[in-house]
């Protein structure tokens, strides 16, 4: 979901680009960025960090805990309609959060089934609980075969994060 | 994170305590905790914030007068020693190099303090016309910290760095005092639409020894402040305060190619002024002729948040460009300022935002956005 596929988070509204660096507050409190992240074993990744669970015919899709990590204090998430169809790495959503603005990129092809209309009221669950009561949407793939080719698994995502 | 990112006398304290990001060259803190935290920190108590990025330069000579004068668009001669005014920074067009705060300190003394962004530019350009006026332009950036002290209990926590009673020292004003030991100039001024004030901790330069003077004021800030609810706050405090109150920030509201008129802030302005500045001319005509957009501020009515450069519309028709937005933690809805074509809006039409290709519909209004009987310098309870 993070644009360019590094958590460079087309910020905020202070001037320019801020980017978010890779060492994470020390003592405040304040959630920690890169390190000791949840990465779920039984997910799918992509390079925009949004996880992917498939159950039966459908696709859920939500952003991983370093994602939410990175972004902070979640305000306001944007999700597609239900019933129109997005394609594989386009854009599709936006979460904003006191820090930065971001694109939801959709992981696979397909038609949009169901949003998480939980988020409209409620964006910091996105935050608390991404892989659980977080999620984003749901897709039926039109491509999953293929399209998931290109997802990693947790390990490989683990890793990915490590050496943004 | 590249190496050649500027760092303040604080940074060491930011690194241990802070979230880091890179901001127009600078290493800095965006927030220590959480940013609706600390911006209410600054409206219900006390926050304090490492503004040491930004670019202070003494300004002195028998001619410091008309060298300002010449360079800005306040009156300099109205402004009386130990007091600061806002002001900006024009080129022959009008448009702005930079807005900022002048302060007088002494009969021919000056501090210019300008943005982060246009440190290097500022100081070409006062370097290329002091030629002409007999004047000396020092660049003190690296030998003074830089920290807000702003909300309401601002002035509360500093009296207590001090025997002397600062409440003598209203808004606006600038004087040296000592605070907890340390030669400071105290200016009562802000930005983020509280009562408060900028301190200039003199004599902390980015040597060890100055950054630890410089960490133990900010730090006897925290200490002396615990029982009033002060909070470090970072950058994204700071932008979600001064947008709360309707203040404009260079790179978005202000600009190259943006007159201080177009911009709202006729505070800045003056024209009964001599030798008259540059760009004055170009000014005075968009006085008499008026200009060709007009800053508003804009309250979400519909979800969302207005985010810059997103389009305005009216009746469906673009009427303009959103500059800066952010959640408002007061208002809990998306708020932002933006410029469009004069004449079309007032305060209380409802305009669109294309957020993202989705039209979602805003209030027009004036600022600040908050209600100022109870927040903000000016505030009744």
């Amino acid at each position: 979901m993070i644009p360019r596929s590094t958590v460079q988070v087309e910020v905020f509204d202070i001037p320019f680009d801020l980017k978010v660096t890779c060492h994470s507050p020390g003592t405040s409190g304040a959630a920690k960025m890169s390190e000791g992240s949840n990465v779920p074993e039984n997910l799918m990744y992509n390079k925009e960090h949004e996880w992917v669970r498939i159950e039966g015919d459908l696709v859920i899709v939500g952003i991983t805990d370093y994602a939410q990590n990175a972004l902070h204090e979640i305000t306001f998430v944007e999700l597609p309609e239900v019933g129109s169809t997005v394609e594989a790495n386009t854009e599709c959503g936006l979460v904003e959060s006191m820090k930065a603005s971001s694109d939801i990129f959709a992981p696979v092809s397909g038609e949009i089934t169901e949003v998480n209309t939980q988020l409209e009221d409620a964006p910091e669950l996105v935050n608390e609980d991404p892989y659980g009561q977080g999620w984003m949407m749901k897709i039926k793939p039109s491509n999953l075969d293929e399209e998931k080719k290109a997802l990693m698994d947790s390990k490989a995502y683990a890793e990915y994060t490590e050496s943004e | 994170m590249a190496e050649k990112l500027k760092r303040t006398q604080l940074y060491d304290w930011h690194r241990k305590h802070g979230d880091l990001v890179e901001f127009v060259g600078w290493e800095m803190p965006v927030r220590f905790t959480d940013i609706r935290e600390e911006h209410m920190a600054v409206r219900d108590a006390v926050g304090i914030f490492d503004t040491s990025n930004m670019s202070r330069f003494i300004i002195k000579g028998l001619q410091a007068r008309e060298f300002l004068q010449t360079l800005t668009t306040n009156n300099v001669s109205k402004l009386k020693v130990n007091r600061g005014h806002y002001t900006t920074c024009l080129n022959d067009n009008a448009g702005m190099h930079d807005d900022l705060m002048l302060y007088r300190v002494e009969d021919d003394e000056y501090i210019w303090v300008t943005n982060a962004a246009n440190g290097p530019k500022i100081h070409a350009h006062l370097m290329k016309h002091s030629k002409d006026f007999e004047v000396e332009v020092e660049d003190k950036s690296r030998d003074i910290t830089m920290i807000a002290v702003q909300g309401p209990m601002a002035m509360s926590l500093l009296n207590k760095l001090t025997v002397q009673d600062l409440s003598e020292y209203g808004r606006f004003t600038c004087n040296h005092v000592k605070l907890a030991g340390y030669d400071c100039y105290l200016c009562r001024t802000g930005y983020t639409g509280e009562d408060g004030a900028e301190i200039l901790v003199l004599d902390t330069p980015s040597t060890e020894e100055g950054k630890r003077r410089a960490i133990g004021f900010w730090e006897e800030l925290l200490k002396q402040g615990e029982n009033l609810g002060v909070k470090p706050c970072g950058l994204g405090a700071r932008d979600s305060t001064r947008l709360e109150a309707g203040l404009v920030l260079y790179g978005h509201e202000l600009n190259e190619e943006t007159s201080p008129l177009e911009a709202r802030i006729p505070y800045a302005v003056k024209f009964k002024v001599d030798p008259h500045y540059i760009g004055y001319d170009e000014l005075k005509r968009q006085k008499t002729e008026g200009v060709e957009k007009t800053r508003i501020g804009i309250v979400m009515i519909d979800r969302g948040i207005p985010r810059d450069p997103y389009p305005v519309l009216l009746r469906g028709e673009p009427i303009g460009e959103v500059t800066s937005g952010v959640m408002s933690p007061l208002l809990r809805k998306g708020i932002g300022l933006a410029y469009v074509k004069p004449g079309l809006v007032s305060n209380g039409d409802i305009v669109e935002v294309d957020i993202k290709g989705r039209l979602r519909k805003a209030e027009v209004a004036g600022w600040p956005f908050y209600d100022s009987e109870k927040y903000g310098a000016s505030r009744s309870v």
